[in-house]
């Protein structure tokens, strides 16, 4: 099991596994001001998430989860405490050595898709691995490959417009799966999506995170998608606590 | 399923990190990932033209009117400065016209016409001192009574070089000028200028240009051949092919030259060496000497040292009686009259600052359209660098996309610069010029003897604007800046959006 260096409290979840360390929060706090009002998003938060971890952080809107989950991505920084990555502090690091972070460990797969309207599903999973400047038919192979195996061979040259809410967020899923990520980190992967479609993605990156090896992020306020996770944290005002189990 | 297909493997990440040497520090954390933040690449230009490519695709009504608006200030610069330069084509035609054109100064010895008083074969007609420094040791044309004395006391054609070699002078060319016909003689007389025959800028050949024929050569040096003046020679009915005698000697007409409008031309060009070898004593001597300088600026200089280098002869500069060219430029400044002036001036200061002005309004319609775009991009900017795209890779495409921009508003913009300069051309007034202290031609005053200026009607000329390569090419720079500065701007705005909060916009 690993220990947080931080004293443990409510806020303190910590990894139930023996598995190396990919992720350790320890008193993190996340303060905005809105409207000249102080908006705590997270409030001493103490995490550990192992290498190759399911964790699912449910919680209501707007308490604070997609702020947590820019802070494991490094978009954002806390404003105390420390969030570390195998060992290096996110916060500490700037600009232009979170980019690399960024393009090789981290997958990110959101909400409302974010993908670049302008291209094609192709061409946004191409964009991921802009950062690597790998020779064009490397470029093609990959990307040809990845969409094929998420199911979307033959919707490469649509754009996004032209896809439905699934094949959008499958493409969102095979550029975040691109660049062979250590990290998946899915911000309410399912949130713009009908029920069934909701099912598929989630039994995709619960597939994916068991045959690559990933450690995988969801957070999510729905807890039917939370259950599938190996360990589930819940947020409310910014603070975590542990959930009961439920079996992987 | 298979997953691994698509996977990059540390060989893979190490190849490209080999390309591109890691510049994060503590790498070895990340072994395998290497290079990972080294982008644009070779190999990557084809997906920066691609993102390129659609972006200006998507924005394409913003896109055109961000161009259409750098167009519109860059075309009124290409019109004004095709306006200023027509004015200024016009105004040197109408100076030319009422002056000549290239020489700042000319330099003449006594005047001997003003008396009637001439020197002949067999001295001063009218006696030992009928010129102020005297018949005596004075050229004497008259081997033929025809001709009579050049106009002005002649000096050595070393003087010409001695003036030539004077500080600030660019070129100097002496001219030996003189009448031919008899005395007194109210017609059929006609102006004559020996001159040298190597193409000059400066002199009184330096304004005209050939009509018919061709123009004298250096072969021409000692040659009996002449040119003669597009009008004159259709009075007397002289072409290419006639011969004109001069002192019994015949002269075959090589070229017809017209002058300037407005200008009172000599009638007859002929070699110097041949005019020189008219009169008795005029070998090597010249009464007229064209001087320009380095600049209008240089002018008074020059012709004080003119005056102290030749303390006895007239140095003009100023349109005064018998600078029968070509005043100086500050001289030029102060005669000239009527609308050329006001139009310049209009053209240069009122279309300067409307330029200016136009091009800030279209500098900042595209600055903030762009940081507008930008603004309306951040959730797009906020993904890209969540996929690990660097700020300065972010920059080069909002760079890129605003330098084709640019390029679009160029084009357009010389384009319009030619639609405004056309219309400009189709309805613009003709221009006119006045010269209050014009001249009549040498031979009025050879005739009259009188010192009297003569006054020269105006001389008009339609203002044709002209857009060389230059405005052209600051047509596209401009353009160019304008875009790149609302690029630089946008860039500015994008690199100030923070990852989180660009993706808190849509989240």
């Amino acid at each position: 099991m690993t220990v947080p260096t931080t004293p443990t409290d409510a806020s303190t979840v910590t990894s139930p596994g023996l598995a190396k360390v990919m992720y350790q929060l320890s008193g993190v706090r996340r303060f905005f001001n809105k409207n000249g009002e102080v908006v705590r998003a997270l409030d001493g938060v103490n995490l550990t998430i192992d290498e190759g971890e399911f964790l699912a952080v449910q919680g209501p809107t707007g308490e604070g989860k997609s702020t947590l989950m820019l802070m494991l991505g490094g978009l954002d920084r806390p404003t105390e405490g420390q969030v570390s990555f195998k060992g290096r502090n996110l916060g500490a690091l700037r600009e232009h050595e979170l980019a690399p972070l960024r393009a090789k460990e981290f997958g990110f797969v959101f909400q409302t898709f974010n993908l670049i309207p302008t291209l094609t599903a192709y061409e946004n999973v191409e964009a991921a691995l802009e950062p690597f400047g790998l020779h064009a038919a490397e470029r093609k192979r990959r990307v040809t490959a990845v969409l094929a195996e998420l199911g979307l061979g033959d919707r490469g040259r649509h754009l996004p417009s032209e896809l439905s809410g699934g094949q959008q967020q499958r493409v969102a899923i095979a550029r975040a799966l691109v660049k062979n990520p250590t990290v998946l980190l899915a911000d309410e992967p399912t949130g713009n999506l009908d029920e069934d479609t909701r099912d598929e993605i989630v039994g995709l990156l619960e597939g994916l995170w068991r045959e690559h090896g990933l450690t995988l992020v969801i957070v999510t306020h729905d807890s039917s998608i939370a259950r599938r996770a190996q360990r589930i944290s819940l947020i409310r005002g910014g603070r975590l606590s542990a959930k009961p189990q439920a079996p992987a | 399923m298979a997953m691994q297909t698509w996977c990059i493997s540390p060989a893979d990440l190490s190849k490209a990190a080999a390309k591109s040497p890691p510049k994060l520090g503590g790498r070895a954390n990340f072994a395998g990932h290497a290079g990972a933040g080294e982008e644009m690449g070779d190999e990557m230009t084809g997906f920066f033209v691609t993102y390129l490519r659609r972006e200006l695709g998507r924005r394409m009504r913003q896109g055109v009117f961000v161009a259409l608006g750098l167009a519109l200030g860059v075309g009124l610069v290409v019109t004004v400065a095709a306006a200023s330069a027509g004015v200024t084509k016009a105004q040197s035609g109408v100076l030319s016209g009422l002056y000549g054109v290239g020489t700042d100064i000319t330099v003449n010895g006594p005047l001997w016409i003003t008396t009637h008083q001439y020197c002949t074969r067999s001295g001063c007609e009218a006696g030992p001192n009928c010129t102020p420094r005297g018949c005596h040791g004075k050229p004497e044309l008259g081997l033929q009574t025809k001709i009579q004395t050049p106009y002005f006391d002649t000096v050595s054609a070393s003087t010409v070089a001695a003036v030539g070699r004077l500080h600030d002078v660019t070129a100097a060319t002496g001219v030996l000028t003189f009448v031919y016909g008899l005395k007194h003689a109210q017609s059929g007389n006609f102006t004559v200028d020996g001159v040298g025959t190597r193409h000059s800028a400066v002199g009184p050949l330096s304004a005209d240009r050939v009509v018919s024929g061709h123009d004298f050569t250096a072969a021409d040096s000692d040659a009996g051949v002449a040119l003669v003046d597009s009008v004159y020679a259709a009075i007397s009915n002289l072409r290419v092919g006639s011969v004109i005698t001069i002192g019994q000697v015949r002269f075959t007409v090589i070229g017809i030259v017209a002058g300037p409008a407005g200008t009172s031309p000599v009638e007859v060009y002929i070699p110097v060496a041949r005019a020189q070898a008219l009169g008795a004593g005029l070998a090597n001597q010249v009464n007229l000497i064209y001087v320009a300088t380095a600049s209008a600026a240089d002018v008074s200089a020059v012709q004080g040292e003119i005056s102290r280098l030749l303390p006895g002869d007239t140095v003009n500069t100023d349109g005064s009686l018998f600078s029968r060219t070509w005043p100086a430029p500050s001289g030029v400044a102060s005669v000239v009259t009527g609308s050329l002036a006001d139009t310049t001036k209009l053209a240069n200061d009122l279309g300067r600052w409307v330029s200016v002005l136009a091009l800030l309004a279209a500098f900042a319609v595209a600055c903030l359209l762009t940081m507008a775009a930008v603004g309306r991009r951040s959730a797009e900017f906020g993904t890209l660098k969540a996929l690990g795209w660097r700020m300065r890779r972010i920059t080069v495409q909002v760079l890129g996309e605003s330098l084709i921009t640019g390029i679009l508003g160029a084009a357009a913009g010389v384009g319009v610069g030619f639609a405004g300069a056309a219309i400009i051309a189709a309805v613009a007034p003709t221009l006119s010029a006045t010269d209050a202290t014009a001249i009549g031609s040498m031979q009025q005053v050879a005739q009259n003897g009188s010192a009297a200026p003569v006054a020269s009607g105006p001389v008009w000329v339609p203002m044709s604007p002209s857009i060389s390569a230059g405005v052209i090419v600051l047509a596209v720079i401009l353009a160019m800046a304008g875009a790149l500065l609302a690029g630089a701007f946008g860039s500015w705005r994008a690199a100030r959006l923070r990852p989180a909060d660009a993706l808190r916009r849509v989240e």
